[in-house]
């Protein structure tokens, strides 16, 4: 296999700079015209991909799993103690999940993830990621003043609650878990799972409400 | 590489923007980027050579570009780089020596290679390891010129090991396609150490760290 010079990556990445219009519409069609053209991809294999991660893959995926560590014990323990195994028993295994840790909220802590030096992200348990996810923003801030994010996103948390932020440097992925919220008990998994938001299984949702369920 | 994807800990980016990015896409071109990276179609790229190329981007555009136009980018250059675009293709935008088309897929299929996508980065490796969870560890005050995942606010920072993963792969030379295992640690860092006192001592700050960016305590 090649290496990978960085000198002249830099150098080809100056060139497109200074001689490609920025558009991106551009961009991605003269990649995907000469992919196609090289028979590297069919166009119907791009639209497969779309559909699989817009109608199949997403974050409904991530709250199945939350609402069965709410509602069976045992997995709750398979859950926290190796993630990337208990997600196989639902076929949620796939893009960037080889390696997944769950982290659970309490009365006293709350869990956060973010991808400061790119936008790292559980693809095949949370779908595609939000943009603010993605955004310098959310990037830079969530590490230096995660309780003021938090309050951006709604969630007042008290000083008394610590705050862990878990930026994703490695190959490991994290999903939180969020609490049961109150009066829920005897709802079923599909019930339960209606109430996990996307935003409460990276960490800047938390008290979650029954009122829609 | 101290670049400017390095984002933690920097101030004036104003308000996250938290309504936004609720549909997975918002153009067509964000569509046709989605798949063309997921399906793989530079085959000589790993994950950390797709990481340093965005970070050798131009900063300017680095900044400004969105996600998926910062893939696009990307992708161009790595194809280039690894010859299989020309440059002066992709300025007329087709291929000066087109091959068979490629077959297609359906959904089906792509749902079935997700999972089989389910990649293990762990390294074997009987090295033994040169820190232990509970142990108190200093981060490197100087990194490399080329990729590495230690980022600018955690570096020589005190920091406590709380989990060993064994040997994953290392990106700093995973980035220059070289297969190599090193231990890969979490390491947990008090807000206070990272951002001074005025921050919440309840609060924590965790990564993890491969075992050459630590150094004892």
């Amino acid at each position: 296999m090649s290496t990978f010079d960085s000198d002249h990556a830099a150098k080809i990445h100056r060139h497109i700079h200074s001689h490609l219009p920025s558009d991106p519409a551009l961009r991605v069609k003269a990649l995907e015209s000469l992919a196609v053209e090289k028979g590297l991809i069919a166009p119907e294999t791009i639209d497969a991909w779309v559909e699989a991660y817009s109608e199949h893959i997403g974050p409904m995926r991530g709250a199945r799993v939350v609402a069965r560590a709410w509602t069976d014990p045992e997995f709750r323990a398979r859950l926290l103690s190796d993630a990337t195994a208990a997600i196989t028993e639902f076929g949620f295994e796939g893009n960037a999940t080889g390696h997944l840790k769950a982290v659970e909220n309490t009365a006293d802590s709350h869990n956060m993830v973010v991808c400061t030096l790119c936008s790292c992200y559980p693809f095949s348990i949370l779908g595609m990621s939000p943009a603010w996810y993605k955004s310098a923003a959310y990037r830079a801030r969530a590490v230096r003043e995660p309780r003021a994010v938090l309050a951006e996103f709604g969630v007042e948390l008290p000083e008394d609650v610590a705050v862990r932020v878990w930026d994703s440097t490695a190959e490991l992925r994290y999903l939180v878990v969020p609490q049961r919220p109150a009066g829920t008990e005897g709802w079923d998994e599909d019930r339960l799972a209606a109430l996990v938001t996307r935003n409460s299984m990276i960490g800047t949702d938390r008290d979650l409400s029954t009122g829609a369920a | 590489m101290d670049g400017i994807h390095d984002l933690g800990g920097k101030e004036g980016f104003g308000p996250v923007p938290v309504t936004a990015g609720d549909a997975p896409f918002s153009h067509d071109w964000e569509r046709r980027m989605w798949g063309l990276a997921r399906e793989g179609i530079c085959p000589s790229m790993t994950i950390d050579s797709f990481r340093h190329g965005l970070e050798l981007m131009v900063p300017g555009d680095y900044l400004t570009f969105s996600y998926f136009q910062k893939w696009a980018t990307n992708y161009l250059m790595l194809m280039v780089d690894s010859g299989q675009f020309t440059l002066e293709e992709i300025g007329q935008g087709h291929a000066s020596d087109p091959s068979t088309p490629a077959k297609a897929k359906t959904t089906a299929d792509i749902i079935a290679q997700v999972r089989a996508a389910c990649t293990d980065f762990s390294v074997a490796d009987d090295t033994p390891s040169r820190f232990a969870i509970g142990e108190t560890v200093r981060t490197l005050r100087q990194i490399p010129h080329h990729h590495t995942r230690l980022p600018a606010y955690a570096r020589n920072a005190l920091g406590e090991v709380i989990a060993h993963h064994g040997s994953h792969l290392f990106p700093d030379e995973g980035a220059h396609n070289r297969h190599v295992g090193q231990h890969l640690y979490t390491v947990s860092f008090t807000a206070a150490e990272l951002w001074g006192d005025d921050a919440n001592p309840r609060d924590t700050v965790t990564l993890e760290l491969w075992e050459s960016y630590l150094v004892p305590a």
